[in-house]
């Protein structure tokens, strides 16, 4: 034997040291066991990893809502039927006109680290979240204060251009102004009645002085280790980068009563057919969203624990009719190809009935949704080809975009084939790799034809689903509809007396998209969620987010 | 020899400029803007959309972002992600989750694999041989897909709530070295069929050699001849296979690590990519070269120990 022993000790050495690497992994898994040990495991809820740190300005994401829904409690929340209820808040009441709005607290509201919330914690907080150099998603939220233009000042020559933001005139919204201890005021941009309804999102929750970093800004730390007012504390800290779950321990001082069940712990997953083996193992106690391939299982395995109910998302097409082919600048064309599509069976065999056919241009879970308001939205394939036929649609060719990256293939072929079949056209299936690619294009007026479109609301009020998107120059309008009559509906009804006038207005709005058809809707999302033999009393509200506090054990 | 182990970790440092540099690129021109990708189903507000871009300098040309990038390597910055999160410990403790798996998966595709490829060797052309080969063709067809879910049910699920027994964890880490296990056998169940049959196929050569003839007629015990003869002269092309393939365990654990919930770096880079996250993807790569590297490395010093011919200078 020859071998050098020089070779023999690197190549030992160096086995070795993978060796040592295997092992010194090896105890890093196992030490986290049960570490409490008080009494019976937590209860375990099942998310996708949070988009960001957990800080409620910014959060803009359904895993983070609901983790910070245990944490925090804010103004207002929704009853069984999407009406706003009051929560930290004493009385909301507008001026005459909805633009100087006054909010009152109720007392006993605490933060977990002992100090009060008071009208100082929910107006720094808004405006850290809306100054502009501060990054938070949820900034945006507060374009409707007076003064937001001055804290998040737009860039002079659009997001391309070589200038910079100009520096915030401003660092805090001249709208806001706490008038004592308990009360605030909020002067709006403009007036607006439903301003009430946007309340109970994550955004708009309380922070204590402890996260704040003294220059309008919001402590990394804060993120990591949140302090809320809501039925539950964190138990320790968490890293977003690395930690796998989430803990939090019941805050026994909380006002509205004890929480009923002592400790949470959310468990990030990749694989929702992951958590679902989990869940039937016994393993995981609440999944707020199952994959479509066990709804079928779920329904037989879970019966009562299952659960099915609207949330707010709507799946569109929508249409070039600025610069497009001929067939999507004609509204008459745009109901032909609407009624064409058999939306029963894309809901029930596509989406195996996680999502059921729209029939409005609202979500049903909003105050003013109407059944069936959308009358084109029903299939009727004899009157799509006479209505096609009759204003000249001719053989095409129809394009329809989408973007590949997010399991919209099936449908968008359906729904082509279906167009096809009902109207004799030739279609053209475009995919763009990205969601991010689509909008690019369709900000150029690229896109030719009709594109998959999808709204998930920011707040539960009809005016929600209109103006961002059909609204002249809305954030979302990437049809380029504008409508002057529908823009003063919206309008009127954003200065109504009242929330049940304001959706009178905002219907006969939602009526004008029907004659116009600028988008038709092809969808709506649905909850479909599930829970363990553990637990009971499992709800889960328009933002998709489960009430903790009043989820039971089953002993 | 010490000269040459030099030599080679010089000639490191340019494949690991180049290889950043060429994903740098590849990363940059992927189309669609990661600011808008940040948003996701959203449209991020364009006054947030301009302070992201300035904060994380994509408004700079290609040449001047890979600059800013590796001068930070340089000095031990590896920069941060868009949601502002140091790449270095988002390494810590993944690259440790990914390192775990791919160490289970080797040991057990070498002892899977060798073993099945020994025993087929041995049995040449009976019906040992056949099923062998048989399950090697299973092995390769069945996608990691179905394999990693079938087994989670049935040795994750099923076993738990039918049987009782809660040996196989469905998914995580918690249950340490026993986590490991089946995402393991999922991960190497493609190159175990390879390294069965090139195991056969290297030892049934060997077999035929005529030292071995010689070997066996003076009378040396089956064992010896097997293992000091036959075995360590089959081992090269082995070696060189397994090393090789410690670096596509590590990097291509994209699927295995979503079904089993493994928080490892497979998963991250597939995400950065999705985002656009370039410090992320070129901080995986440049890692995994290095892995490849010292593999190879490893690898060719162990030719040395199998075969006393080769030496290195």
């Amino acid at each position: 034997m020859r071998v050098t022993k020089g070779a023999r000790i690197v190549a030992g050495t160096a086995l070795l040291a993978v060796a040592v690497a295997a092992c010194g992994g090896g105890g890093g898994g196992t030490a986290t066991n049960d570490g409490g040990g008080s009494s019976a495991q937590p209860v375990r809820v099942d998310i996708a990893k949070p988009q960001h740190e957990l800080s409620p300005t910014n959060t803009n994401d359904t895993s983070g809502a609901e983790v910070l829904n245990a944490l925090f409690v804010g103004l207002v929340d929704y009853d069984k039927d999407k009406n706003v209820i009051l929560r930290g808040a004493e009385s909301i009441e507008p001026d005459a006109e909805s633009k100087m709005w006054t909010i009152k607290l109720k007392d006993g509201y605490k933060f977990h680290n002992g100090e009060a919330v008071t009208a100082k914690s929910y107006v720094d907080a808004w405006n850290a979240a809306a100054y502009g150099p501060n990054v938070q998603e949820g900034g945006h939220f507060f374009s409707a204060v007076k003064g937001y233009e001055d804290v998040a000042p737009v860039d002079p020559d659009g997001e391309e251009g070589p200038q910079k933001a100009p520096e915030p005139k401003a660092k805090t919204l001249s709208g806001l102004k706490v008038v004592d201890e308990k009360t605030f005021t909020v002067e709006l941009a403009h007036p607006y009645s439903g301003f009430k309804t946007m309340l109970g999102y994550t955004t708009f929750m309380p922070m204590p002085s402890a996260a704040f970093d003294g220059n309008g800004g919001i402590k990394r730390e804060f993120g990591e280790n949140p302090i809320g007012n809501g039925p539950f504390k964190m138990a320790k800290p968490f890293k977003l980068a690395t930690d796998t779950t989430i803990s939090m321990v019941r805050y026994d001082e909380f006002v509205e009563g004890k929480a009923k069940i002592d400790a949470v712990e959310f468990k990030i997953s990749s694989d929702k057919g992951t958590s679902w083996n989990e869940l039937r193992a016994g393993n995981l106690d609440i999944m707020d969203q199952l994959p479509p391939e066990a709804i079928a299982t779920a329904k037989q395995e879970l019966g009562d624990r299952y659960i099915e109910q609207p949330s707010s998302g709507v799946g569109y097409f929508g249409f070039n009719a600025r610069n497009g082919e001929e067939w999507a600048k004609n509204p008459e064309l745009r109901k032909a190809v609407s009624m064409a599509i058999d939306r029963k069976t894309i809901t029930e065999q596509v989406f195996s009935g996680t999502r059921v056919p729209a029939d409005d241009f609202v979500s049903p879970i909003v105050a003013g949704y109407r059944k069936g308001a959308c009358v084109e939205c029903v299939y009727d394939p004899a009157k799509a080809k006479a209505l096609w036929d009759k204003n000249g649609g001719g053989k095409g060719p129809v394009s329809l975009s989408y973007n590949g990256d997010g399991g919209h293939k099936e449908w968008i072929e359906a729904a082509a084939n279906n167009l096809r079949q009902n109207l004799g056209v030739e279609v053209k299936v475009d995919a763009f790799e990205s969601f991010a690619a689509i909008l690019d294009e369709l900000d150029k007026g690229k896109v030719t034809g009709g594109f998959r479109m999808a709204w998930i609301m920011d707040y539960p009020s009809m005016e929600n689903y209109l103006r961002p998107i059909f609204g002249t120059g809305g954030s979302s309008n990437h049809g380029r509809y504008s409508n002057k009559d529908f823009d003063e509906l919206l309008v009127k009804g954003d200065s109504a007396k009242s929330d049940e006038e304001g959706v009178k207005f905002y219907q006969q709005a939602g009526d004008m998209l029907v004659k116009d058809m600028p988008y038709i809707p092809v969808y709506f999302y649905q909850t479909n969620a599930g829970y363990s033999q553990r637990v009971k009393n499992v709800t889960i509200d328009p933002f998709e987010r489960i009430d903790l506090a009043k989820v039971e054990r089953v002993s | 020899m010490g000269r040459y182990v030099i030599r080679r970790l010089l000639q490191a440092i340019p494949v690991l400029l180049g290889s950043t540099f060429l994903i740098f690129c590849t990363v940059y021109a992927l189309p669609g803007d990661p600011v808008m990708i940040l948003g996701g189903e959203r449209r991020i507000d364009p006054v947030l959309a301009a302070q992201l871009r300035e904060q994380y300098g994509l408004n700079d040309p290609l040449i001047v972002q890979y600059w800013n990038y590796i001068s930070g390597v340089f000095v031990g910055d590896f920069g941060e992600t868009f949601q502002g999160v140091q790449v270095a410990d988002l390494f810590a403790g993944k690259f440790q989750v990914t390192i775990q798996l791919a160490v289970t998966a080797l040991i057990i595709e070498a002892l899977v694999g060798l073993g099945l490829g020994l025993y087929a060797a041995l049995r040449r052309g009976r019906w040992q041989d056949h099923a062998v080969l048989a399950l090697t063709l299973l092995l390769v067809s069945v996608p990691t897909l179905v394999s990693g879910f079938v087994l989670q049910l049935v040795l994750g699920v099923k076993l738990k709530t039918e049987l009782g027994i809660d040996f196989f964890p469905i998914s995580g880490t918690e249950a340490g070295w026993r986590s490991f296990l089946v995402p393991g056998f999922v991960l190497a169940g493609t190159s175990i069929a390879y390294l069965v049959r090139l195991t056969r196929t290297s030892l049934m050569e060997t077999l035929r050699a005529d030292y071995i003839r010689t070997a066996v007629a003076k009378g040396m015990p089956r064992s010896r001849v097997l293992g000091r003869h036959a075995l360590r002269n089959s081992l090269i092309p082995l070696v060189t296979y397994l090393g090789a393939d410690l670096g596509t365990l590590m990097g291509g654990a994209v699927i295995t690590e979503a079904i089993f919930n493994l928080n490892g770096i497979g998963q991250q880079l597939f995400q950065s990519v999705a985002r656009r996250e370039n410090a992320v993807v070129v901080g995986v790569v440049t890692v995994l070269v290095l892995v490849y590297l010292l593999a190879n490395l490893i690898v060719d010093l162990l030719y040395a120990v199998l075969d006393p011919r080769i030496r290195y200078e």
